[in-house]
């Protein structure tokens, strides 16, 4: 092998893996926003897109917490416990009294309400987005060879721990238990004592926390949080739990990597004909073209 | 007499659930056949299968020497096939008299653009009362399905299938939910229909009724079937009895 | 009618036309449409196209409601073969698909900057209205006659219960590819009439947010209303325009409103008008 030939190969390896972890970062990311609306699809059947609007939420209240507090462990949780509570308000005041309509009237409250959010947050913050007086995790750290910033290896690594402590959270503990025998029949749970209101609140809780932390997230990955920053993220989140196959949360989170990755692959190769936002809906829709039930069906 | 129905091993899992496994069985032009079992044996499953509204993993299922189990549900029901549900599924934005008629115009709507041609829905809508009439809720003609009693719906559920005009009937316990006067009633009314010609398959835990109007009996336990025969011979046999006290000694103590 | 009015007027008009399509869709047939602007688009780019290659305009609107219709089939065809939950989600994905395409295309359909100084109908200001309020009005008459028609009769089966329709002999997919095919025609019909109108379109015009806007105007007049939807059009049209002062909260409204409806009335003005002509009813009866 000739040196150059060589050295053209080692610098394609060196684009693929960069391109690799980088799907990887947003692929971590978009997982844990997906969980949460998946976790509400199991449990209610509802599409919930207001989801979007908790994400930015979540943005805001991590910048605005940590930029008067000067720390980010003060924000991120505080800014994850504010959005869950909202999370509740929201189960509490606009879907349950909606459950029994046909699903298209959930879908579309949904939707006003993810709009309305957004118009907020722009009346509210204005129109043009904040950004941290002294943004944390930037400083550089070297990772087999490619420089990643510090915010880069915490999303990977928050976003996988998390997922790791929900799915302990559901398979060993009684809540959990409980949480799981709701979504299979909620009518038996209630049968066996289970507060199905109460499995619910936490669901919303749960899910809106984790959609906060993905908002605080993003915002560090940009330094910028703006009114519309929860649309184009959580469309892809609706993408990609109809891909991990609605309901199913492993297949959430390998649906959401592999989304990561097709983008982050798809935009060097095919952003001439398609920008990074349409890449994922048509591998969405290839796919559903292919496997009508998603990437991981329940059944 | 010759073989309207063949269904020749049918075999359905759901996941883990066996909930058939290879079961044949004929249905002679003109029968009236009762299939029996207890709680779970799969006999809804079967119904299902045969109109198609579940894809069995393997099944031959031929309508008079014809075979239908590549064929989409409404191209079954085309050919003279037509289910009733055992939990009632109306079109409940619809008044009662509007779920059979447009089972009664079901060649109207067979094409879509052809569907489009027509207006009139009157001549269905009067021979939808009659149907209604037949099965004894013509009174409740015109009101929504939405808070009607399930004795009525179950009888909705006969009168919309008859509304097709078949050539064999598939009744998913058509009696349950009907006291005892009006389950005797609609039994007569499915008795009469048979006796002017039509083939019918019934699904009944009423093993009263079952005695009374079968013909001759199929009897499915946990997925298999375990008897065929005149229905008098079928329950004498001891395996049936087995599978029936089984199940009942089973529920007993759960 | 001063030119503002009458463009208003016109915006009216087209806005049927759109809307009619989606009730078509979504309200008799039941198939929850996030992508209604993606035809709605291809209408338009298609209608602009063609007019500045200089094919005339009866012969452009034409292509327009067919390319539409076409694409409109080929989606129908992907959505048949997902469950229904899905469906809202894979054409909300056409939406962005189609945004996706536009924008990147800047020698055919000029990318981000859109297309512009399209050839006008010919016909003036107010012959276009005039053209305008023809075809609303037939679109609504069509539609009202789909609703009464045994097409009808069968898309409601559909919409209430699809295992039952099944099992009534109704060819399901059949009719929700129907529904799609005529509800994006009627999108690309108004997509037609919008770049004459307009006369220079850009992608943003034909976004989610556009879907959104046609599904409130739907949901507000009451899903499967024909009066209902078009009552709910002009009103979503109008008010930001008669009440300029909420204009920056335009959206706010629209969102606020769409939520409400749903939470509070989910059978739109449409149900609260039976609503309330069925208490006055009862009401004369007791006297
Ligand atoms: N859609 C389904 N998914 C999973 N399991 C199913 C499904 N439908 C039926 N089963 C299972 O298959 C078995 C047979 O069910 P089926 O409804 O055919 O019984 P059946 O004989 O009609 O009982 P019953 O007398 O209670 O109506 C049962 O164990 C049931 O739980
Ligand atoms: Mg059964």
């Amino acid at each position: 092998m000739s040196p150059v030939f060589r050295a053209a190969c080692e610098r394609l390896t060196m684009l693929y893996f960069e391109l690799l972890i980088q799907g990887l970062i947003y692929g971590s990311m978009y997982a844990i926003i997906a969980v949460g609306l998946t976790l509400v699809y199991g449990l209610l059947r509802i599409l919930h897109v207001a989801h979007a609007g908790l994400f930015a939420l979540g943005g805001y209240m991590g910048l605005l917490i940590t930029n008067s507090t000067g720390s980010l462990i003060l924000g991120m949780p505080l800014a994850a416990a504010i959005v869950g509570v909202v999370g509740m308000a929201i189960y509490r005041l606009c879907y349950q009294p909606i459950l029994d309509q046909p699903p298209y009237v959930a879908l579309i409250a949904s939707i006003g309400l993810f709009i309305a959010m957004e118009e907020m947050f722009r009346l509210i913050f204005g129109p043009f987005g904040l950004t941290y007086t002294n943004a944390p995790l930037q400083s550089v750290v070297q990772f087999a060879g490619i420089y990643l910033r510090a915010v880069d290896l915490a999303i990977v690594v928050g976003s996988l721990s998390l997922l790791g402590a929900l799915s302990w959270l559901s398979q060993k503990t009684r809540i959990g238990l409980a949480w799981r025998a709701t979504v299979d029949d909620p009518q038996i749970a209630e049968s066996f004592g289970i507060s199905v209101l109460n499995v619910r609140y936490l669901n919303f809780f749960i899910g809106s926390a984790l959609a906060a932390v993905a908002g605080v997230f993003i915002s560090l990955l940009s330094n910028l949080v703006e009114p519309t920053m929860g649309g184009v993220p959580s469309y892809k989140a609706l993408a990609i739990i109809v891909l991990g196959g609605l309901g199913n949360v492993a297949g959430t989170l390998i649906a959401s990597l592999v989304l990561g990755v097709v983008e982050a692959f798809g935009t060097i190769y095919i952003g001439d004909i398609l920008d990074r936002d349409a890449i994922a809906f048509a591998f969405l829709i290839i796919v559903l073209m292919i496997r009508p039930e998603g990437l991981f069906a329940r059944r | 007499m010759s073989v309207l129905l063949n269904v020749q091993d049918v075999t359905m899992h759901f996941g883990g659930v066996h909930a058939l496994t290879d079961v044949s069985f004929e249905v002679q032009d003109g029968e009236f056949l009762c299939l029996i079992g207890p709680n779970g044996a799969g006999k809804t499953t079967m119904l299902k299968a045969i109109v198609g509204a579940i894809s069995p993993q393997e099944a031959r299922i031929l309508l008079d020497g014809r075979e239908i189990s590549g064929l989409p549900t409404h191209r079954r029901i085309g050919l003279g096939l037509a289910l009733t549900h055992q939990i009632v599924r109306p079109f409940r934005s619809m008044t009662l008299t509007d779920n059979v008629a447009l089972a009664v115009g079901h060649r109207r709507i067979r094409r879509v653009w052809t569907a489009l041609a027509g207006l009139d829905r009157d001549k269905e809508r009067a021979e939808a009362l009659k149907l209604l009439e037949m099965v004894g809720i013509h009174n409740h003609a015109d009101q929504e399905v939405t808070g009607q009693p399930l004795g009525v719906l179950k009888r909705l559920e006969v009168a919309r299938a008859l509304a097709l005009k078949p050539r064999l009937l598939l009744l998913d316990e058509p009696l349950a939910g009907l006291n005892h006067v009006e389950a005797t009633r609609l039994a007569d009314t499915i008795v009469r229909i048979n006796q002017e010609g039509l083939t019918i398959v019934m699904i009944e835990h009423n093993l009263g009724e079952v005695l009374r109007v079968g013909h001759r009996l199929v009897v499915l336990d946990n997925g298999r079937k375990i008897a065929e025969g005149l229905p008098r011979d079928v329950m004498q046999m001891p395996n049936v009895r087995a599978a029936y006290v089984g199940k009942e000694a089973n529920d007993a103590a759960a | 009618m001063g030119i503002y009015e009458l463009s208003l007027a016109t915006v009216v008009g087209i806005n049927i036309i759109l809307a009619v399509g989606l009730n078509l869709i979504t309200g008799f047939c039941g198939q929850i449409s996030l992508g209604h602007a993606a035809f709605y688009g291809i209408g338009a780019y298609t209608a602009a196209l063609m007019a500045k290659a200089g094919m005339p305009g009866p012969v452009n609107l034409a292509a327009a409601m067919a390319m539409a219709g076409a694409v409109g089939v080929v989606v129908g065809m992907t959505s048949l073969r997902v469950r229904e939950d899905f469906l809202a989600i894979t054409t909300m994905g056409v939406g962005f698909l189609f945004l996706g395409i536009v924008r990147q295309q800047e020698s055919l359909l000029g990318g981000e900057l859109g297309i512009s100084s399209i050839p006008t109908f010919g016909v003036g200001k107010m012959g276009f209205f005039v053209l305008v309020l023809v075809l609303a009005a037939l679109s609504v008459a069509f539609s009202l006659y789909i609703k009464r028609s045994w097409m009808g009769f069968a898309f409601e089966a559909v919409a209430d219960d699809e295992d039952t329709a099944r099992v009534i002999s109704v060819d399901v997919p059949a009719y929700k590819l129907a529904a799609f095919a005529l509800g994006t025609a009627l999108a690309g019909l108004a997509g037609g009439l919008y770049c004459y109108f307009a006369r220079f379109i850009v992608p943003d015009d034909f976004g989610f947010i556009t879907s959104i806007s046609v599904l409130s105007m739907v949901a507000v007049g009451g899903i499967g209303s024909v009066y209902g939807v078009i009552v709910g059009t002009a009103l979503l049209t109008l008010i930001p325009e008669f009440f300029r002062f909420i204009s920056d909260y335009k959206l706010l409204v629209y969102g606020a409103l769409l939520f409400g409806v749903m939470r509070f009335a989910p059978d739109g003005l449409a149900g609260l008008t039976r609503l309330a002509f069925r208490r006055i009813q009862r009401k004369g009866g007791a006297v």
